[in-house]
């Protein structure tokens, strides 16, 4: 094309069509995992590395995309060396500059030398750039496109001047530069504005598509906060799958031990019965192989395997598995025929999967620590004390000679005392049943001490029928006998008092001896096991606490949450 | 005729043996106590020949209290326990005998004829690898307690009996020197006197070739010729 037939118009509109083949191309290319570097201010030399070839390959694609006038090339090679050198830094871009520009010099045409220089100063233009900004603290701005506009605005500018001082004949140059200098500089910084507002556009997607799905699997997580601790049973999975079913929105949900569906929620509830046995062969892969198994119904078929009219049509298994590794059931995402599986629920699976996993793995812990605990205080509780069980003997015998009456009644509270501590069914007591055992204890012991043990109740009526585990207050008493009341030269108090404050149930029990050691040699044992299964049980916030002033008095209190009592004994 | 002293922290057990006890007529009940301490003084007063005594008792257990009598002052001891895992031990603290709780008649009567027979299974001298003790029990103005053997800093007999004294409290002991000597690791530093060395604040040496000891808290303890050498010994003084 020779200059004179050259109409300005006419130019702008070829190289903003050219232009406009350019952005496809970096549309369709921001779609490509190669562009997840370029979309942040990278320092990591392979997030620079792809920097350069994409920005270089743009330059190169500049070049050809733009067409010969008179020995020169109209083109866009500009934008790809000035973003290479913003969003890579000077040594990217003059890395990206000199490769455009000795593209364009293997290409020939008058301009060829000063062309070269002139894409290698673009691209450190940019490079200069993002270190100015990088240094001020102002690295946000390296992705605004109004920036990359003006710098690729005043790079072009550069250019032609490069041109008219390098380019010989001059004449022929200035011609040149006088037909193309609008068209140039309006396009390429134009250009240079879209292409970052692309990546930015792709940059806040991307993030609008992960905080959605953080967001969903928080959500899933939170509301799904100890529901399988308390045991992988039908119950808690059906829970656990209505969560899931209404946060992921698939189309059913199921979750199973090894051999059986524990619980279902969603479309074909009504055929998909928990307790039935695993009948769907995806499962049984996926349990034996201890692998995902995608059944996507296209190219691996998924077909109900206990109804025809099943809506399901494909279907995700992904399995459960404990510490070492081994699959103790799985959860199902299903889909209906008509919907396809996103992407985002198959990852979410897994990671809900894992959820599970823990989930349960830790309750398992926790029963276990739970049963231990139980199966430890029923141990005490059986093992009633000899020196108690001989002293009361010796007791009675001495009170029957002179009172055979009080003797009738110590026989009563023996009995009491006995049919409370071997009374193994249940876990849980009311206060009311607690002190009735304590009393009977106390009783028997007072007959035992004479003159020397006083005992005081301060239980409000109300409070008599709130719950607790079973033989706690127990060991308290006889650990305030042993070590306290019984150390005494005079004689003492036992107090044992109530209150309810804020949904917390305080019971103190406080002798006047004060003879607690904090580390006693285990005669705590029992206080510990009360302690430890009340910790275990309602969290680190209740339990015992003791404190003691030497000599004057030492108080026990048990912190409990407030528990009704839900039917009446 | 058996003079006896019935030790025990419950009265219904001592009502029980005092009964029993009633149905020989050659035993005469001295008296009864409901703590080891109170057992210590009634048995330098009362002299029984015979000592029932519980094992389970309020800070001074009964095996501990007979480890504080001088072996030649020490009754018949019978230990009477509601539970035998200690019984095997009292023997080891030569008992005469035990007995277990409740208290079988025809049990009772065996010891007891025993006891009449005079023949002694204990009364000789307690093996000096009896535990240290780690408390003085003692007397003070109406009041029974017990001081820490690192609290005492010295101890000296006088015409009311063995008196202990430490920093803030002070009271007199059923104990004898001897015994404390022995069981524990004050030091005799006068034929009176016995010294905590971990309570010694300094020794000003006399004229005479005797010294006088200053305690931690300012009190005066005299040091004999004859004990001082030993003395100096301990201290690692030349």
């Amino acid at each position: 094309m020779m200059l004179d037939e050259i109409n300005h118009l006419e130019l702008i509109g070829s190289l903003m069509q050219q232009m406009c083949v350019y952005l496809v191309i970096a549309y369709l290319l921001s779609k490509t995992p190669l562009f997840a570097p370029l979309m942040q201010v990278t320092v990591r030399l392979p997030g620079r590395l792809v920097c350069y070839l994409v920005f270089s390959g743009f330059c190169v694609m500049g070049t050809y995309l733009g067409f010969q006038i008179e020995g020169a090339i109209a083109n866009t090679r500009a934008i790809g060396a000035v973003l290479g050198g913003l969003l890579g830094g000077p040594v990217v871009g003059l890395a990206v500059g000199l490769t455009g520009g000795l593209h364009r010099y293997s290409l020939g045409g008058f301009t060829d030398a000063a062309c070269a220089v002139s894409t290698t100063a673009e691209g450190v233009i940019g490079g200069c750039l993002h270190l100015y900004l990088l240094r001020s603290q102002r690295a946000d701005r390296l992705l605004s496109p109004t920036l990359a506009f003006w710098t690729t605005l005043g790079a072009e500018l550069l250019q032609m001047l490069i041109i008219l001082l390098m380019a010989r004949p001059f004449d022929q140059a200035a011609r040149l530069v006088a037909h193309i200098v609008l068209p140039m500089t309006l396009t390429n910084a134009v250009g240079a504005a879209l292409f970052m507002r692309l990546i930015l556009d792709r940059r806040e997607t991307l993030e609008k598509y992960s905080i959605a799905f953080s967001a969903k699997a928080l959500r899933i997580a939170e509301r799904s906060v100890g529901v399988l601790l308390q045991g992988f049973n039908e119950h808690n999975c059906k829970r656990m799958a209505s969560v899931i079913q209404e946060e992921t929105g698939v189309g059913a949900v199921a979750i199973t031990d090894s051999e059986k569906l524990l619980g279902f929620v969603g479309i074909g509830a009504d055929h998909h019965l928990p307790g039935t046995p695993i009948a769907s062969p995806h499962t049984r892969h996926a349990i034996e192989r201890n692998e995902v198994v995608y059944a996507d119904g296209a190219t691996l078929p998924y077909c109900c395997s206990l109804s025809k009219d099943c809506k399901l049509g494909s279907c995700l298994v992904i399995p459960l598995r404990d510490e070492a590794n081994h699959v103790f059931g799985t959860i199902k995402l299903y889909e209906p025929k008509r919907k396809l599986f996103s992407s985002l629920n198959r990852t979410l699976g897994e990671g809900i999967a894992r959820l599970l996993s823990n989930q349960v793995l830790a309750g398992r812990i926790e029963e276990q620590k739970r049963l231990l605990a139980q199966s430890e205080i029923k141990l005490l509780q059986a093992q009633i004390n000899p020196h108690f069980l001989f002293n009361a003997l010796n007791t009675l015998a001495a009170v029957i000679r002179r009172d055979p009456e009080a003797a009738r009644q110590l026989v009563q509270y023996l009995s009491t005392f006995f049919r409370k501590s071997l009374k193994r069914v249940g876990n849980e007591a009311t206060l009311g049943d607690e002190i009735e055992h304590v009393d009977a204890y106390l009783r028997i012991e007072q007959a035992r001490f004479a003159d020397r043990l006083d005992v005081q109740y301060a239980v409000p009526a109300d409070l008599r029928r709130l719950r607790l585990p079973a033989f706690s207050l127990q060991p308290i008493i006889e650990n305030a006998i042993k070590y306290g009341i019984a150390q005494m030269l005079e004689a003492g108090t036992i107090r044992i008092s109530a209150q309810r404050q804020e949904g917390v149930l305080t019971i103190v029990v406080e002798d006047s001896a004060g003879l607690y050691r904090p580390t006693p040699g285990g005669e705590g044992l029992g206080m510990n096991l009360v302690d430890r299964r009340i910790k275990i049980r309602y969290g680190a916030a209740y339990g015992i606490e003791v404190s003691c002033e030497r000599d004057c008095w030492t108080r026990v209190a048990i912190r409990l949450p407030v528990e009704e009592e839900l039917a009446p004994c | 005729m058996l003079t006896a002293l019935i030790i025990d922290d419950e009265a219904p057990s001592r009502e029980e043996l005092k009964t029993l006890l009633a149905a020989a007529a050659d035993i005469e009940v001295l008296g009864e106590c409901a703590n080891a301490i109170e057992g210590l003084s009634a048995i330098r007063r009362l002299r029984p020949d015979v000592v029932f005594l519980d094992i389970q008792m309020p800070r001074v257990s009964g095996l501990e209290m007979v480890g504080m009598i001088d072996a030649s002052a020490l009754p018949q001891i019978v230990f009477v326990t509601a539970y035998d895992e200690h019984a095997l031990q009292a023997f080891e603290e030569h008992a005469a005998d035990y007995l277990l709780k409740p208290i079988d008649p025809q049990r009772l009567a065996r010891t007891l004829d025993w006891l009449r027979s005079g023949v002694r299974r204990s009364g000789t001298a307690f093996p000096g690898s009896a535990e240290k003790l780690r408390q003085v029990p003692c007397f003070g103005r109406n009041r029974i307690f017990l001081l820490p053997l690192d609290e005492v800093e010295f101890v000296h007999t006088d015409i009311a009996g063995v008196q202990v004294v430490g920093k803030e409290r002070q009271g007199t002991t059923e104990l004898s020197l001897k015994i404390l000597q022995e069981r524990s690791s004050l030091i005799r530093c006068h034929r009176q006197f016995l010294v905590n060395l971990d309570q010694i604040a300094e020794i000003e040496l006399l004229d005479n070739g005797a010294a006088e000891i200053v305690t931690r808290s300012g009190r005066r303890v005299p040091v004999s010729r004859r004990h001082l050498r030993e003395m100096k010994d301990r201290l690692l003084i030349p």
